[in-house]
């Protein structure tokens, strides 16, 4: 097992199942585009907490769903 | 009856996503929410199809007058600034991969398509992720409000919305067997499928208050089993709507789960409720009753100590891993072996519920509660400063975001920090492409090949413009194995004649 703040190692990477019917055929790249996002580290991580608004949480204000 | 992973039971998830709309209160939410989901900018069908709903039919043989409504949300409800009709109001998309988009009480949600298998599933759940992020930035374009989306179940004032699970379960099985058997499964699952909070919002008669839980929805279930979904929540919902053959078939629709983040407990969380649900078939029951189920959900999630100790009737305490583990072990002995991803669920949730036991944090690269708790002690501990509820709340809150560049869930992923299940090319196929393997392939080759020619869908039939007429394809019986001739032979179709009778191919 490894801990959040630490990458995964390939050789711990999880393997799931390889499925039992044919996959999908390739897509016609309609869908959105992969976002272009910078591989962030542990500062940045604890960055993004740091930079939370304090009140976003108090004004986060919803309807009741199922 | 076939050889497809989980004996081909049928699966999906609806997820109610949490939408912040600058400058709008709540009582504007259905509007924005309405108009975020009409932003969607790819193919689709409408409208959807309600005449074969019917969500006040109760499971146990008799069907409701009215269905609870929260107080504080008719507030909302009444100042509501315009009238819209339901249909406006709900603004449903069907889309090419056999999914459902709309507005859902103030929430866009995505409703995966039908899925065979859970890896399947994970990816069609995380596409819905990406399809309602490219919404929110269209209708952020069309309209200059900044708009934010979060894929959690709460406000953390008292306001929930769900994400819930579909099943299809024999008929063969008595409800009453079914609840007697899952209850204990539902109520002690959230060990690993968990989402995490921040704080407490409803408080039990005694159950202990905590800064932080397990579970996001566990502070709302105060039945044990309705029909009831917006307020007065039940852990076991009744409604009794199967989208199949009623005379064959029940819909197990589970709303006492958390909208997960990580593939890894969205890919246990049905995975092993699903195992479950083919021990019970077998009439197998647990060995124990929870004494309180209420009580019992919320006590677990707010057991900040993680040994989790559960009070069966006759007095005895059972830890919520050890009730887990009665179920695995049944699971392993009659299941085992039946297909690769059979056993792989085996494996994983042996694996987890050893590691729960012994070292539950060692879980944070994917189970979402532990990742949360592990990444605001670090936060607190480089801090160094007091406990501001509110603000860990925010933190929190940031976590459920689903936009690469803000949320914390997604700078995980982005670094490489988490366990996945499905790789980024499997979820953007699924964003165009319905599960080869049950009749959403059918319904989405409709969508996407004859948009103009579908006059109405829902999840069991589709109705399409037909030689100067109409044709109703019924596909209640198409849930089985069988499906996947019909969807060979609609592979190539060019016209809606081509369907017609690759169908009644299969009726002869």
């Amino acid at each position: 097992m490894t801990g959040v703040l630490n990458p995964i190692r390939a050789e711990e990477r999880l393997r799931r199942p390889t499925p039992a019917e044919p996959r999908y055929k390739d897509g016609d790249g309609d869908g959105p585009r992969r976002p272009d996002v910078q591989r962030p580290d542990v500062k940045d991580l604890l960055n993004r907490m740091r930079r939370v608004d304090p009140d976003a949480a108090r004004r986060y204000r919803q309807r009741s769903g199922e | 009856m076939s050889d497809l992973p989980l004996r081909n039971r049928l699966l999906g998830l609806e997820t109610e996503y949490g939408i912040l709309v600058e400058g709008k209160d709540p009582s504007h939410l259905v509007e924005e929410s309405a108009a975020l989901v009409r932003s969607y900018d790819g193919v689709y069908a409408a409208p959807w199809d309600y005449s074969l709903e019917d969500p006040r039919r109760d499971a146990r043989g008799f069907r409701v007058r009215t269905l609870a409504v929260n107080p504080v949300d008719l507030r909302y409800e009444a100042a509501r600034p315009t009238c819209m009709s339901e249909n406006e109001a709900r603004s449903d998309r069907v889309l090419p991969n056999g999914a459902r988009l709309y507005n859902d009480h103030g929430h866009p949600e995505y409703s995966t398509p039908e899925c065979a298998s859970v890896v399947d599933l994970v990816a069609h759940d995380r596409a819905g992720e990406r399809i309602v992020l490219r919404c929110a930035q269209a209708y952020q374009q069309h309209t200059g409000a900044r708009v934010t989306i979060f894929k959690n179940n709460t406000d953390y004032h008292g306001m929930s919305y769900g994400c819930h699970e579909d099943y299809l379960v024999s008929r063969e099985l008595p409800f009453t067997a079914l609840q007697t058997g899952l209850m204990p499964f539902l109520v002690t699952r959230q060990v690993f499928a968990g989402a995490g909070k921040v704080g407490v919002e409803a408080t039990g008669r005694r159950t202990p208050h905590c800064l932080f839980q397990l579970s996001q929805r566990a502070d709302f279930f105060t039945e044990e089993a309705s029909v009831d979904t917006l307020h007065r929540r039940p852990i076991l919902n009744t409604r009794d709507e199967p989208h199949a053959n009623p005379a064959l078939y029940r819909r197990l629709h589970v709303i006492a789960g958390d909208s997960n983040m990580m593939e890894y407990a969205t890919a246990l969380k049905v995975g092993t409720t699903s195992l479950v649900l083919s021990i019970l078939e077998e009439l197998w029951l647990p060995p124990f009753e929870v004494a309180e189920p209420v009580e019992a959900i919320k006590r677990i999630s707010r057991d900040e100590t993680l040994r989790w100790p559960v009070l069966m009737r006759g007095g005895a305490k059972v830890s919520a891993v050890d009730v887990q583990r009665a179920y695995l072990n049944r699971a392993i002995e009659s299941l085992s072996g039946r297909d690769d991803e059979t056993d792989w669920v085996l494996a994983e949730w042996a694996n987890t519920l050893d590691a729960l036991a012994s070292d539950p944090l060692s879980l944070a690269d994917r189970l979402d509660w532990a990742a949360k708790r592990t990444l605001l002690q670090h936060l607190l501990q480089e801090e160094g400063k007091q406990v501001d509820l509110a603000f860990l709340q925010g933190v929190e809150l940031q976590y459920h975001n689903i936009a690469p560049d803000q949320g914390l869930y997604a700078a995980l992923e982005q670094s490489d920090r988490v366990v996945r299940v499905v790789s980024d090319d499997d979820i953007e196929r699924a964003i165009t492409q319905p599960p080869p393997n049950t009749r959403a392939y059918l319904r989405g080759t409709c969508v996407a090949r004859f948009p103009q020619l579908v006059q109405s869908v829902t999840w069991s039939r589709i109705s399409l413009c037909h030689e100067g007429g109409a044709v109703i394809v019924d596909m209640s019986g198409m849930v089985d194995g069988t499906v996947a001739d019909v969807n060979k032979r609609i592979a190539d179709a060019t016209t809606i004649r081509d369907i017609v009778r690759a169908i009644e191919r299969k009726e002869q």
